[in-house]
């Protein structure tokens, strides 16, 4: 029995083939199609407080900040950008558009994601845009044991809002695992699918992208990312509001223990008159220290944070700030304009360079989230503008690095999700 | 060698690398560096546990010599995997001699004093001339200084490639059959250069009296599902000899010398010169009897390099302290595994994975 499905129950399936799933949500496209969109946000929002509430759920990693991000006014300004302009009416039939012309965004049927890590809640946000969409959705998960996401999915067959339950959410979904070598039950959910969203490295982006598709088949892939921050010189050589900086800049790297593609790991910045690299290097370990503490820690993890401290502290121009050896936070100080490798569990490489301007050239696609803090706004803007040019795809404050929000990896969530419908009668 | 408790051990190494320590800090500017900023004063050092433990991995990526480059009279390297950055050991005379007499004095208090016939289970090129070793020439030739004559049974077919020489082994082990003979080769190229080729000749010999001893690669037989229970059983019927015979021993090429042999229980144990500490995976800190940490081993041996006090890459769990079976004090530990690459955990964790973490 190679394929695991994971029920809301609580249960696991084991079946052989992904047929009986594929039929089960192809019944359920139709129903879904039918939900009205207010409900079903009223439904999301219900989860997401559940979800802190919910003995099974409420001690998951990143789980209030799922919760944060399914209120409901999070989900409409996603689908008020995400839908043209046209309003999330469109979900729910045609809405004018022009003089004589109507507008609908229709499901777009089954989609299949192919899941990353096994953070427990990036199964969910990638599920919830699907939901939104009314569309069906199958996930294959990175793990054969999902034990969070399985339990938030639970939490989410119990909530309700409007018309709608939960209950008809999950049937609209299925959760599976089976090996990323069972190339046929690869191949089977790929051509299945009518949108295809692919989260993963290089290796898992390029496998998945070589299955055969339909040809009308709509794409999404999140490949592997970089994140970062950067300082300005204004920005430091000004005292009033900077800890407010620096503690978010904490905050963004413990959410997630620095693993999701929007977590920093190289934090840049500005030579200035008022506050050194080390000065600022202390100053950011205050606020890695007062972070609450990290649940627990593998060793190849620790041996990295370890490593990476022996080499800062061993190399000539640089420098290392730790809390003692425990593996609980690191800074790691240097004057090389250059992207550190993630070491993650809250360990922040803090380089200084003259001028923003000096990163550029090392930004590329692979960097989607900027976390910028500048005086002004006409500074940040021209960052954004080049550093956009360069492939990034958000500059955003410190502290809202995570913010899973349209567009992600400069695409809009939904555009894949749906089709778009004219009439002009 | 194991009569220490492990306080009484505790009370004689700390003084030692107390002093070591940062006179090895004054003469290797990065490891100066190293304990600089990660060490604290090495007087408030009341514990072994309280020196910074180095990772191994740097003697990859830096050059870490305390002596002079005229001192070096040889270069031990990692054996390492292709296209990988050895590590690079600058050994001068005095931890030479000292690396060679303890680890005879190890070997002696396991499998007595006696030279004796002497079969490697590996290729002559393996201890190739000159003044570098890699780490398997380095033990070869220091488990030879017990050896009356020697032969290789494998022989080199073409680059990291070896091919049983069952002939030569055969008839060394068929001249000595009723007599004490060494057998040294490591775990993975015995298993399957040796033990699985001449069990698929339907070959087994008679070396009664025989010890084996071998060391590392476990991860490639865990990968085969081969345990060290198999292993031992298998070579013990390929070779005639009693399972006790077959000895696994801990060692790494940065802490020549200082092994850690398994006892008659199967616990492994450091000799009055080393320690063993297991670091709890989550703090680092000592971990307790019977908690999985990642291993760091404590020796007091190297002189010219910084190698007295190091994180290596294994996991292993203390499993007594002061009172195993076999009657050694100190700690006994038990090996348990390379450390593997957690799950990806997130959508950030792909793109380390394609890039590599220190």
């Amino acid at each position: 029995m190679r394929v695991h499905h994971f029920l809301a129950t609580g249960e696991t399936r084991r079946l052989d083939s992904l047929e009986p799933i594929l039929e089960a949500l192809t019944r359920e496209r139709e129903p879904a199609a039918e939900r009205k969109i207010d409900h079903v946000i009223a439904c999301h929002e219900d989860f997401g407080r559940r979800i802190l509430e919910d003995a099974r759920t409420r001690s998951i990693d990143g789980v209030a900040f799922l919760s944060a991000w399914l209120r409901r006014e999070n989900l409409e300004a996603t689908l008020a950008l995400s839908l043209h302009g046209l309003g999330r009416a469109a979900l729910d039939g045609f809405v004018p558009h022009g003089r004589g012309a109507f507008l609908a965004a229709r499901p777009q049927g089954l989609v299949a994601m192919w899941l990353a890590g096994n953070l427990p809640t990036l199964p969910v946000f990638s599920l919830v845009p699907a939901l939104l969409a009314k569309d069906v959705a199958l996930l294959k998960l990175a793990s054969a044991d999902p034990a969070g996401t399985h339990a938030l999915i639970s939490v989410l067959a119990e909530s309700e809002g409007g018309s709608v339950r939960g209950a008809d959410l999950v049937r609209q979904a299925a959760l599976v695992w089976f090996d990323h070598r069972e190339k046929d039950l690869n191949e089977r959910l790929s051509l299945a699918a009518d949108a295809r969203v692919v989260w993963g490295g290089r290796a898992a982006v390029n496998a998945i992208g070589a299955l055969p598709r339909q040809p009308h088949a709509t794409e999404a892939v999140f490949g592997p990312k970089y994140s970062l921050a950067v300082l300005g010189r204004k920005r430091l050589e000004r005292e009033e509001g900077l800890d407010a900086v620096l503690a978010a800049i904490a905050r963004d790297a413990a959410v997630f223990d620095q693993r999701a593609c929007s977590s920093p790991h190289t934090v840049f910045i500005e030579k200035n008159g008022r506050l050194g690299l080390e000065a600022t290097g202390e100053r950011l370990a205050r606020h890695l220290e007062a972070l609450p503490p990290k649940r627990g820690q593998d060793a190849h993890t620790s041996l990295a944070i370890a490593s990476a401290r022996a080499e800062w502290a061993m190399s000539e121009g640089r420098s290392v700030i730790v809390p003692g050896l425990e593996p609980s936070w690191t800074v790691c100080l240097d004057r090389e304009t250059s992207l550190k490798a993630p070491v993650a569990s809250r360990t922040l490489f803090l380089t200084e360079v003259a001028s923003w301007r000096e990163i550029l050239p090392i930004l590329g696609p692979e960097v989607q989230t900027c976390g910028i803090s500048f005086e002004d706004d006409e500074e940040a803007r021209a960052f954004a503008e080049r550093a956009g040019l360069r492939g990034v795809a958000r500059c955003v404050r410190p502290g809202l690095m995570h913010l899973y929000e349209s567009p992600w990896d400069g695409k809009m969530l939904l555009d894949p999700l749906v089709r778009w419908v004219t009439l002009r009668p | 060698m194991f009569s220490l408790r492990d306080d009484e051990k505790e009370r004689a190494l700390l003084p030692i690398l107390r002093e070591l320590c940062p006179r090895l800090a004054r003469e290797c500017p990065p490891y100066g560096r190293f304990l600089a900023r990660l060490g604290g004063p090495p007087p408030s050092w009341e514990t072994l546990a309280q020196i910074p433990p180095l990772p191994v991995a740097m003697f990859k990526r830096f050059a870490l010599r305390a002596v002079a480059e005229e001192a070096v009279v040889r270069e031990l390297r990692s054996s390492g995997t292709t296209g990988q950055t050895p590590s690079v050991l600058a050994v001068d005379k005095a931890t030479a001699f000292r690396q060679a007499k303890a680890l005879a004095a190890v070997l002696k208090e396991r499998i007595g004093a006696a030279r004796r016939p002497y079969l490697v289970l590996d290729a002559p090129e393996a201890v190739g001339p000159g003044d570098t070793l890699t780490a398997r020439g380095a033990a070869i030739r220091g488990i030879g200084s017990f050896a009356t004559e020697t032969v290789f049974g494998l022989r080199r077919t073409g680059p990291g490639d070896l091919e049983p020489d069952l002939d030569a082994a055969g008839a060394f082990l068929e001249a000595h059959r009723e007599e004490p003979v060494l057998v040294f080769g490591f775990t993975y190229m015995v298993w399957t250069r040796f033990v699985l080729e001449a069990e698929r000749r339907g070959v087994a010999f008679h070396a009664t009296q025989a010890i084996l001893l071998h060391s590392g690669g476990w991860k490639k037989l865990s990968d085969k599902a081969v345990s060290k229970e198999t292993f031992t059983d298998r070579a013990s019927r390929v070779l005639g000899c009693p399972r006790t015979s077959i000895i696994d021993f801990y060692g790494m090429v940065e802490q020549a010398g200082s092994i850690f042999l398994d006892c008659e229980a199967g616990n492994k144990h450091a000799p009055a010169f080393a320690h063993v500490i297991v670091r709890a995976p989550d703090s680092l800190r000592p971990a307790r009897t019977g908690e999985p940490g990642i291993l760091e081993v404590v020796s007091v041996l190297p002189t010219s390099y910084p190698g007295n006090v190091l994180l290596t890459e294994d996991m292993g769990v203390v499993v007594a302290t002061d009172d195993c079976p076999c009657g050694r004090k100190g700690s006994a530990f038990r090996f348990l595994s390379r450390v593997e690459r957690a799950p990806l955990r997130g959508c950030g964790d792909t793109f380390a994975a394609t890039r590599g973490t220190p």
